[in-house]
């Protein structure tokens, strides 16, 4: 016992060992049409030049519910059906960069704390005392600080770039699971069924073991 | 009319006599609890698992090239292929937890214990199926754990001896985890199910012929049994109920807790991640691999792990029936395996330190010393007991009961 113990105690020694990782920001995702197109708008404009989204079609945006309009004008002569890719080619990404930009369909759920990593990666951005880019989250990135949160002194100017990285995330948190609203409406329907059905099948258990003496 | 189609059936095949045996007149022992209703959770998964995995088939692609986007289409473009994934995907995750309580139950109660050595036996057959087939699952959507996952354990086979290098490439169909691996790993994780239904079969027979252990871990008057049917179906239907809401939880408000995000991203064999992990329910078993320096010994040490619960029959030398119960040294011990289990999970989840390391190497020998030490702590618990003075039931049976070879099918003396 006293060996288990020691044990207990040495794994909360290891895990608050561990707790020495970059701390994530947490952010609050929005759900709602609006959000997420002012999201798709910044993608277009700050991401979509080096990454590309394939398993999102324009088709998909408008199914969403986000004006037809505006996706005509991203998508310019693109049919409906086609998907977010880069305008970048991967061959000049790998000239650029050395690597290829990964693409961001899944990107809210490809990393460890999802969401919450893609946020503070983008406003983890700053400049070394030796006036270079660095980045908080994942020092060996090769994106510029696009949005710019490195040069932003000012609240007001910093508060504007939170925002407009929380749209993106919240687009591409859409992206990564489109079907999530629909899940939680029909979840909440299975529950509720499965409350009843369970406390009936309750009942029903109850009546026929009251038969045994 | 439906009766005289059953009186036809009956003079062709024994419908009624079998579902009169095996269900509406099966004795069954009255003081079973929910501990027991683990074994049909476990059956219903398995029809859940094959269901949704027909499905997904029908739209699923094996090839290196398509894999990640045809599961990516599942997810987006099928109908409903999302609750069809997820419910697949959390249902691995839920077929494991089902069959570790299943196990639980069997060791904290003794139903390992002689007349039931075979059930056990079959039941260990199927875990190592079960794993087997979790494992090969878990390569077809083609993520980076799945690809690195693969990669490592497969890799394990090079501890053969003599043949090692040959065995890895027989079992992958290349030098490397690549399209012929993928192809083959999705007809294998197809046809194992169906193996495990048979094996399922012979498991339910043996159940059928030894009957159900309860938590008394005594062998009942014949007064004391009840008709499984409409007792036992009923008792398990509540139990269903009560399963598919947890489940339901899992598949509509958190399925992604139980995918590796790192599984977010598609394979790619020049870029190995950070820290690869296997799914939790093979992360005590993975740490007892990391926990031995030596590549065969960890191989041999992680085989071993699973095929210990084997030995508990032999191992468990007292006299005194029945389980924890009545065994209060045997009692601690299961619940320090718990917690050694626990304690090896986590270590199998965080990358591996200097620190770690140690935590798993006693970990690993509590394991170990947990089963191999039994003989000796089961005989000594006995001494002790009966020093102490057996409660009078208990008593009157270790007296009359007979050795080993002479018990009968039923489990009763001769």
């Amino acid at each position: 016992m006293k060996t288990f113990m020691a044990l207990l105690v040495l794994c909360c020694i290891a895990s608050s060992a561990l707790a020495s990782e970059a701390k994530l920001e947490t952010v609050k995702v929005g759900i709602d049409v609006r959000t997420v197109e002012r999201g798709v708008d910044a993608v277009m404009n700050a991401c979509r030049p080096c990454h590309s989204m394939k398993y999102i079609k324009y088709r998909d945006l408008v199914g969403f519910g986000i004006d037809k309009q505006k996706v005509d004008t991203w998508r310019g002569d693109q049919p409906l059906d086609a998907a977010l890719l880069a305008q970048m080619s991967e061959s000049d990404a790998m000239q650029a960069y050395g690597k290829a930009p990964p693409d961001l369909s899944l990107m809210a759920k490809a990393r460890d704390g999802g969401a919450n990593y893609v946020y503070s990666y983008m406003m983890g951005y700053y400049v070394t005392p030796e006036g270079m880019p660095g980045n908080h989250i994942y020092p060996e990135t090769k994106m510029p600080d696009i949005l710019g949160i490195s040069a932003a002194t000012e609240a007001a100017q910093r508060t504007e770039i939170q925002g407009k990285a929380r749209d993106i995330i919240s687009f591409l948190a859409w992206a990564a699971d489109p079907h999530e609203q629909e899940r939680h409406r029909l979840g909440y329907y299975v529950l509720g069924y499965l409350f009843v059905l369970t406390f009936l099948l309750y009942l029903v258990k109850k009546q026929i073991w009251s038969r045994l003496k | 009319m439906p009766g005289r189609i059953i009186k036809w059936i009956d003079q062709r095949f024994p419908l009624t006599s079998f579902v009169e045996h095996e269900l509406t007149s099966y004795p069954t022992p009255r003081n079973l609890s929910y501990w027991w209703n683990f074994g049909f959770l476990a059956g219903f998964v398995l029809v859940l698992q094959i269901a949704t995995g027909i499905f997904l088939a029908m739209h699923y692609k094996a090839d290196t090239a398509l894999s990640f986007d045809s599961i990516q289409h599942i997810m987006r473009d099928v109908n409903y292929g999302w609750l069809l994934r997820y419910m697949h995907s959390t249902g691995a995750s839920a077929f494991f937890l089902v069959i570790f309580i299943h196990m639980a139950r069997t060791l904290y109660y003794g139903s390992f214990r002689t007349p039931r050595e075979l059930l056990w036996w079959t039941g260990q057959g199927l875990l190592l199926l079960l794993m087997a087939t979790a494992f090969m699952g878990y390569l077809l959507p083609w993520g980076q754990m799945s690809f690195w996952g693969a990669t490592v354990i497969t890799n394990l086979f090079r501890a053969t001896p003599f043949f090692g290098d040959q065995v890895v490439v027989w079992l992958r169909g290349d030098y490397t985890v690549g399209d012929a691996t993928l192809s083959r790993f999705f007809a294998l994780h197809y046809l194992f199910p169906f193996l495990i239904i048979g094996a399922v079969a012979v498991h339910m027979v043996a159940l059928h012929s030894v009957k159900s252990s309860n938590p008394s871990g005594i062998n009942l008057a014949d007064k004391d049994n009840i008709p499984f049917h409409p007792y036992f179906t009923a008792k398990d239907f509540y139990g269903l109920g009560v399963f598919l809401i947890v489940f339901s939880i899992f598949v509509f408000f958190m399925p992604d807790s139980l995918i590796e995000p790192a599984n977010n991203i598609p394979a790619n064999p020049m870029q190995t991640p950070n820290h690869i992990v296997p799914e939790w329910y093979f992360l005590p078993f993975y740490a007892i691999l990391r926990s031995v320096p030596n590549m065969v010994g960890g191989v041999v040490a992680m085989g071993l792990s699973v095929m210990m619960f084997s030995f508990m029959p032999f191992l468990d030398r007292s006299r005194i029936p029945g389980g924890a119960h009545f065994r209060p040294i045997y009692r601690v011990q299961f619940y320090l395996f718990l917690l050694d289990m626990l304690v090896l999970g986590y270590v199998g989840y965080i990358p591996p330190t200097n620190q770690t390391l140690l935590i798993g190497q006693v970990a690993t020998l509590c394991y170990f010393g947990s089963f191999f030490l039994h003989p000796f702590i089961s005989k000594a618990e006995e001494r002790w007991m009966r020093a102490r003075g057996l409660p009078p039931e208990l008593l009157a049976l270790f007296e009359k009961r007979p050795p080993r070879e002479k018990l009968t099918r039923e489990g009763e003396a001769a």
